[in-house]
């Protein structure tokens, strides 16, 4: 092929030329070209290497069932892999370049593999390398492990860059009337009609211009020009460079709008992508037809294209696509091509399969019927075409003809792929030798050549009939069709015992010898055609070659194409870049961030931060180039000593109000909350239904129809959950409503000896929180000295005298203030989770990491909370007989017998000649403790502590260390009788 | 009293970015508001919708999906068994207890109110909200409880704008969301107080 531009013509602007690159080499196009376009202008002929066997591929067609012209745009983060240069708009700048070879598409080592190809039929790795045969034979893959990498290397498309995405993507939701899909001559209807008639429409389309077909036709600009003014001026939200993707449930579409993929990079704060859900009343598809190829030897070679591309580039970008030109057809639809081609100066030949036809379509070419092309011969671009007859018993060689360009018309597949996605099987038509959608179910409507109607005007009539039906009306359809003649069904051209490859599905090498090795080796289902042979499963999804490779298959069973059936499509249409699919929930926004009302004051109090579900959580706060070892036992000890401040506002905090709360509550916890007193907090365990321990935290009477349940950080979500389906579905007559208030407080522990002085230091009464107003699990209403109002109790989950301080989260920096003084002057600190973690696991107090999901309430120790004189959700199946065992796992206190070592969390803990298998327990949470002065450990033993009195055990961590010998103590291992708390 | 900080303090210096030119969205933060939350139970919905229609001001409670103005504050329905009234924070008005037919509870710090105008305001919101937004589905008075990137917010619209009311312990993070995105259409941000007139309807 050697195409170049010609003078005028086209919708080019040459006025506005463009330099662009080509693996490295400057080139120069115009606006309105597309990569593929331009590089043709410019006599590029060789623009990829096929995915298998490193042939030389050209382009193929002119839009986004290119298998040839597949390349890589961009370089370095902005690299972008296997785009349809077709598809690509030319910018000013852009960077493409070849892949799948080495050193380039034009010289490609790769293509020695060409010469093993007769050893790459479909399947050829599942043979092969499954196992050397005999030595593997059915058992191995050892050859295969190695092999792959090599194969992996060898055959496939481009490679995605390394680097972090620099570009932004939306999300974006919409609603419509009528999406209509589409914007050529049926879709531009279907949108003016329904405009026009009030209603709400959104047309997408994937082009750059809308059109459709009537871009390829310069004498029918008038008309679109008129089309397009008229949709504006009706309302229509015209949404150009959009593919719809996806159809989904009730009118749901997925739509990718390519904002700036046709700019050098996204302009300031602009997206690259949008990622579109639009949820329409009703949907037309508009979205025409495919022009498909046949099947014969070297049809992918360079310059062997569709017929419907040649007339694309010579009408909408003024490139002579070549200059000795063969036409074959099947149809009518290339006469017009061929008569365009020879009018601007080609020297054309038509040869139509079929013995005759009534085309009256000026041709300004040689016309030879009864022909179809056999083979066509060159390698880096076609030289001549070998033609056959079909003599009724077989193709037979018929003549030769030298050119630089082959143009195919195997006949039209419309697009009915978006109607697939809905489950609309499509139905064959013979007349027409295509699919069509059958009727959908659901309000969504083919119009035009999407619905197999191929006349101009009478697609007119399909997108004005198909938005009428959107609308509710009723509207007869053009009948499909529009031909003079009818088609030649034609699939493969080639001679008996032939050998060389004619190409079913280009994109991914399979040829119609493939599918015929499939057919031989069981593969009848068209199913288990495209799996095995992985025909249309490349980027193109079996545009171009599966209905090829379903007749070949027919063929092969000797059945007709609707008899075999076609595989379902499915989205995406096209493909869909990651970073659309990702939108802006990336890096920090992957999760939202949930801060705490005391987040900057902590970071201005030199908090290093962690994770603590969504929360961040102060993990510690180090001074003078402490450790995190070093903080946290610090700061542990600073709360034994005197006291320490930690931000618990994490804590999950649900208002439970109602005249029906506290029986509500007596029924979720496995002790009693009938009859807490007003004041009064208590600890709280709930179950599951299956009797395992759900989550745990204190519950404040703050009236005696309000409450307010705290739960653990992480549970709180699901605590939330469980109780509202209780409520609306168990137990719907209490009237109690749930509301969460985790937002609403500021939280802080204030634990420590010195805590209560440090605490009524900042109250306006200092006696409110005295040992008589406010005694353990005590809650008062509190007022600061700042005015700031609150509630305090006094509990502890340090084992230290301790209170929580909550008030109303705008306040929390103002009170922290005023704590955080009378704190220091006091010599305490602010501690974190590390520090919180230490004191927790010294008291034996269990956490998430305990509370794991497959504990039941005696296994934690706290088998004294259930109550035996009233029901509670999970009482039943708590007490199952598997769960009733004795050497059920136990929590326990851990310490290594070598106190100067330490052990992991995680490790199993096992009998010292076992080194395999499950062991008698696990460590949940280890700790070093400045109270005991080692380190130690919380977690889960057979029988629990007493059963391993005296014993070792080996905390084994083979992944991690050496296994490291340990005794099993009481988890309570501070301070057991409470006094401390109690103080 | 106090030093009171919202969620968004730190980014309430008011801001223009983004493309130039006239801003297609501005974002602004609410500050000085009571929000009071009245739930009722099914046998006394009309006597607590009373009460808390004599406590907006307002003629009537509006039933689910919609909000009301009255004088003394904006009155939402969010959920079927609750409202939420939005005053001032000081702002007197017939005082509201709980009792037989209401349930009722403060949620002044739980959540951050966003106002969101500005001619590409709706565009902005459904970069993140699969509502129906446009004037004849969502019109003034309309509001919705939705999911902002799996968070739970409740919208509704006024003819200044709409109201976005966001968990405080979320906002940040959600609105730099926001931020992000507004940005191509130009954004301003400010910070305005609350006041009935920010949150009139009609």
């Amino acid at each position: 092929m050697s195409g170049r531009r010609l003078d005028k013509g086209g919708r080019i602007d040459r006025s506005k030329p463009l330099t662009f690159r080509w693996d490295g080499k400057a080139l120069q196009g115009y606006a309105g070209d597309t990569l593929a376009s331009a590089l043709m202008a410019n006599g590029q002929r060789v623009l990829g290497r096929s995915f298998k066997y490193h042939r030389p591929r050209g382009i193929m067609s002119a839009g986004l069932e290119e298998s040839g012209a597949i390349v890589t745009v961009g370089s370095s983060a902005r690299a972008e892999p296997n785009v349809k240069a077709t598809m690509q708009e030319l910018f000013h700048g852009l960077e493409a370049s070849g892949q799948n070879a080495w050193p380039n598409v034009r010289f490609d080592a790769g293509a020695v593999s060409g010469l093993f190809g007769r050893f790459f039929s479909a399947g050829f790795y599942y043979k092969t390398f499954m196992g050397l045969p005999p030595f593997e034979w059915g058992r191995g893959t050892g050859l295969w492990m190695k092999y792959e990498a090599l194969i992996r290397k060898a055959a496939g498309m481009g490679a995605a860059s390394r680097e972090a995405d620099p570009d932004c993507y939306d999300h974006a939701h919409a609603y419509c009337d009528v999406l209509v899909v589409g914007a050529g001559p049926a879709g531009l209807r279907a949108a003016l009609t329904a405009a026009e008639a009030g209603r709400d429409v959104i047309l997408a389309e994937q082009d750059f211009e809308l059109g459709g077909d009537l871009l390829n036709d310069p004498f029918a600009e008038p008309k679109r020009l008129a089309l397009i003014k008229a949709v504006e001026q009706a309302g229509v939200r015209v949404m150009p460079r959009t593919t719809v993707f996806g159809l989904y449930d009730n009118g749901t579409a997925g739509l990718v709008e390519r904002v700036t993929d046709h700019l050098p990079e996204p302009g300031p704060f602009m997206p690259r992508q949008r990622f579109w859900t639009v949820r329409a009343d009703a949907t037309v598809l508009a979205t025409g037809a495919l022009e498909r190829s046949v099947a014969f030897a070297g049809n992918d070679r360079p310059g062997v294209m569709t017929a419907a591309a040649g007339r694309a580039y010579l009408n909408r970008f003024g490139v002579l696509p070549g200059q000795r030109i063969v036409i074959a057809t099947t149809n009518d639809s290339a006469y017009q091509t061929a008569g365009e081609l020879a009018a601007a100066g080609a020297e054309v030949v038509l040869a139509d399969a079929r013995e005759r036809s009534g085309n009256d379509v000026a041709l300004g070419g040689r016309l030879q019927h009864g022909l179809a092309p056999l083979e066509a011969k060159g390698r880096s671009g076609i030289k001549s075409v070998q033609f056959a007859r079909n003599t009724g018993s077989g193709w037979q060689a018929a003549g030769r003809e030298d050119c630089d360009l082959l143009l195919v018309s195997g006949g039209w597949s419309p697009v009915v792929n978006l109607a697939s996605h809905r489950g609309v099987k499509p139905e064959w038509n013979a007349e027409l030798a295509c699919f069509l959608a059958g009727e959908c179910a659901e309000p969504v409507y083919m119009a035009g050549a999407a619905a197999g109607v191929w006349n101009a005007a009478a697609c007119d009539a399909s997108g004005e009939a198909a938005a009428k039906r959107a609308m509710g009306f009723e509207a007869m359809q053009p009948a499909p069709g529009g031909w003079t003649s009818p088609i030649e069904p034609l699939y493969e051209v080639r001679l008996p015992g032939s050998k060389a490859k004619g190409f079913v599905d280009p994109q991914h090498d399979v040829t119609g010898d493939d599918v015929r090795l499939a057919h031989q080796e069981g593969f009848v289902s068209v199913e288990h055609l495209k799996r095995y042979t992985t025909l249309g499963m490349a980027t193109d999804q079996g545009k171009m070659g599966n209905i090829i490779g379903l007749a070949l298959m027919a063929e092969a069973l000797g059945k007709e194409i609707p008899a075999v059936g076609t595989t379902r499509f499915r989205p995406p249409y096209t493909p869909v870049a990651i970073g659309a699919l990702a939108g802006r929930n990336v890096h920090g926004h992957f999760k939202a961030l949930r801060r705490t009302p005391l987040h900057d004051w902590n970071l201005r109090h030199g908090a290093t931060m962690t994770d603590a579900g969504l929360w961040h959580r102060p993990w510690y706060f180090a001074k003078n180039g402490e450790t995190i070892a070093e903080a946290y036992v610090r700061e542990a000890a600073t709360v034994r000593e005197t006291l320490g401040v930690c931000d618990v506002s994490s804590l999950g905090k649900i208002a439970v109000q109602g005249p029906d709360a506290a029986e509500f509550l007596n029924r979720v916890y496995t002790n009693g909350f009938a009859k807490l007193a007003v004041g009064k907090a208590r600890y709280g365990i709930m179950l599951r239904d299956d009797g395992m321990v759900m989550d745990d935290g204190t519950t404040w009477r703050l009236a005696e129809d309000d409450f307010m349940m705290t739960t653990t950080t992480t549970g709180a979500g699901k605590v939330m959950v469980w109780l509202e389906e209780l409520l609306q579905t168990r137990w719907p007559r209490l009237r109690v409503h749930l509301t969460s208030v985790s937002d609403q407080w500021a939280g802080v522990s204030v634990a420590g000896p010195k805590s209560r002085e440090a605490l009524s230091a900042c109250l306006a009464d200092p006696d409110a929180v005295s040992h008589e107003a406010l005694p353990f699990m005590g809650v008062v209403r509190v007022k600061l000295k700042n005015g700031i109002q609150g509630l305090a109790a006094r509990i502890s989950f340090s084992g230290e005298l301790a209170y929580e301080l909550y008030v109303p989260a705008d306040d929390g920096e103002a009170m922290m203030d005023l704590l955080w003084a009378e704190t220091k002057h006091l010599g305490g600190c602010l501690y974190g989770l590390e520090a919180l973690g230490t004191l927790r696991i010294e008291k034996g107090h269990v956490t998430g990491a305990e509370l794991d999901g497959r504990v039941t309430i005696r296994d934690a120790g706290l088998g004294k909370m259930a109550s035996a004189k009233k029901p509670y959700i999970g009482k039943a199946l708590q007490d199952r007989p598997e769960l009733l065992r004795k050497d059920r796992p136990q929590l326990a206190g851990i310490f290594p017998k070598d106190r100067s070592k330490t052990f992991n969390g995680g490790a199993l803990l096992c009998q010292p000649e076992e080194g395999e298998g499950f062991g008698e327990g696990w460590v949940t949470a280890v700790t070093h403790s400045p109270a005991l002065g080692h380190w130690i450990g919380l977690g889960y033993v057979a029988g629990g502590h007493e059963a391993w009195a005296g014993r070792t055990l080996m905390a084994s961590d083979p992944v991690r260390g050496a296994p490291v010998e340990v005794e099993v103590v009481s988890p309570h291992m501070f301070d057991p009788e409470g006094g401390r708390m109690h103080g | 009293m106090d030093d009171q900080m919202n969620a968004l303090q730190k980014q309430l210096v008011p801001v223009r970015g983004g493309k130039p030119g006239p801003a297609g969205v501005t974002l602004s933060q609410l500050t000085g508001f009571r929000l009071t939350q009245i739930a009722a139970w099914p046998e006394t919905l009309a006597e607590a919708g009373a009460l808390a229609a004599a406590a907006a001001g307002c003629g009537a409670a509006p039933g689910p999906g919609r909000a009301a103005q009255g004088k003394d504050g904006t009155l939402l329905r969010v959920e079927p068994l609750k409202w939420w009234l939005l005053q001032r924070a000081g702002q007197t008005s017939v005082p509201l207890q709980s009792g037989s037919a209401v349930a009722i509870l403060d949620l002044s710090s739980a959540r951050t109110l966003v106002q969101v105008s500005g001619p590409q305001g709706a565009t902005l919101l459904n970069h993140f909200l699969p509502l129906d937004l446009r004037q004849a589905s969502f019109p003034a008075g309309h509001a919705a409880s939705t999911a902002f990137h799996h968070v739970g917010v409740t919208l509704w619209r006024t003819n200044a704008g709409f109201m976005l009311a966001l968990p405080r312990s979320f906002a940040a993070s959600l609105r730099e969301l926001l931020e992000g995105s507004a940005l191509q259409y130009g954004l301003k941000t400010r910070e305005t107080a609350f006041s009935l007139a920010t949150g009139e309807l009609e």
